[in-house]
C-alpha cells in the first residue's frame, strides 16, 4: 500500500504545486489599498520655482493644484487657462473634488498681479480666508 | 471508456495562476502611477473684497508695505531691503502692538517677493491681521 503510493507520487514530481490563494489574498488586498488611496490629482505640468520660506506646512488632502510659471502663464491639468476661464476651470475640477485643499504653485517671478487675481477668483468660489501658496522643500 | 473516473469533481481545482498574473499586473500598474504628491505651502490671504461703504477702517493702525514694480520695499516710508523687512515690521510693532499689516504691491511685482513679505510677517508674530493689496495703475 505504502509503497504503491510512493510510486505514484514519485512519477508526479512535475506536478507538485504550491497554493497560490494566500497570496493572492495578499495581492488583493495591496491592490486594493492602491486603488483606494488613489488620489487622482491633476497635476499643472509645469516647473516652477518656489518661494524659500520658513513658515510653511504640509498641505493634506491635496486636490487641486495651479501652477503660475515665470511668464504669469496659468496651467491647471497641464493646460495653458485663459485668465478669464480660471474660475471655471477651477468650479469644475472642485465639483470632482469638494473637500481637498488648494495649492498655488506660484513662481518667484510670476507678476504679483496675476497670483492676486488667481487668488481672488479661488477665494470667490471657495471662500477661503487663506490661499496656500507653495513653498520649497527642505 | 469503462474505466473513465466519475470522481473527478472531487479534485476540481481552479488554476489561479493567470489571475494571480492579472491582479500582479494590476498592482504595479497602481504602485508605479501613484505619485504621492507632496506640497509644502506658506499661507496667505487674498485681498479682502471691495467693501461699499466709504467709511475705511482706518482706525487701527498699519504697517503698510509698499513694493513697487522694480521690488523695491519700503516699510512706513522707509526703503528696505527684502532681509531686514522682518526688523522694520518688529520694530513699528513694538510702537503700536495692535497695528496690522498691509502689504501693498505693485501688479508687476514678482510674486516671490510677496511671498518672502508674508514670511516675514509671519516670522515677526503675525499669523493673521495681513492684508495682501494690489496698487491701482492708471
Amino acid at each position: 500500500m505504502a509503497r504503491k503510493r510512493t510510486a505514484s507520487g514519485g512519477d508526479g514530481a512535475g506536478e507538485a504545486t504550491v497554493d497560490l490563494t494566500p497570496m493572492l489574498d495578499v495581492v488583493f488586498i495591496l491592490l486594493i489599498f492602491f486603488i483606494v488611496t488613489a488620489q487622482f490629482i491633476k497635476e499643472p505640468g509645469v516647473t516652477v520655482l518656489r518661494p524659500e520660506v520658513d513658515n510653511k506646512s504640509e498641505i493634506k488632502p491635496l486636490a487641486i493644484l495651479i501652477a503660475i510659471d515665470e511668464n504669469s502663464d496659468v496651467y491647471i491639468d497641464k493646460r495653458l487657462i485663459a485668465p478669464a476661464e480660471i474660475g471655471f476651470t477651477f468650479k469644475q475640477l472642485r465639483e470632482d473634488n469638494p473637500k481637498g485643499e488648494v495649492v498655488v504653485q506660484a513662481d518667484v517671478n510670476s507678476r504679483a498681479e496675476v497670483l492676486v487675481d488667481v487668488m481672488e477668483t479661488i477665494n470667490k468660489i471657495d471662500g477661503a480666508t487663506v490661499i496656500n501658496i507653495s513653498a520649497q522643500k527642505d | 471508456m469503462r474505466g473513465r473516473s466519475s470522481r473527478a469533481p472531487d479534485t476540481a481545482e481552479v488554476d489561479l495562476t493567470p489571475m494571480l498574473d492579472v491582479v500582479f499586473i494590476l498592482l504595479i500598474f497602481f504602485i508605479v502611477t501613484s505619485t504621492f504628491a507632496q506640497e509644502k505651502a506658506l499661507g496667505l490671504e487674498p485681498p479682502p473684497p471691495p467693501s461699499r461703504d466709504d467709511t475705511p477702517e482706518n482706525t487701527v493702525p498699519a504697517i503698510l508695505i509698499f513694493v513697487d514694480e522694480s521690488s523695491l520695499i519700503t516699510v512706513n516710508g522707509r526703503p528696505t531691503d527684502i532681509s531686514s523687512v522682518r526688523a522694520n515690521i518688529e520694530r513699528v510693532r513694538a510702537e503700536t502692538p495692535e497695528s496690522s499689516v498691509i502689504i501693498q504691491v505693485h501688479p508687476n511685482t514678482k510674486s516671490g517677493v510677496v511671498a518672502l513679505i508674508r514670511d516675514a510677517a509671519y516670522n515677526a508674530g503675525y499669523k493673521d491681521r495681513v492684508n495682501l493689496v494690489l496698487s491701482q495703475v492708471e
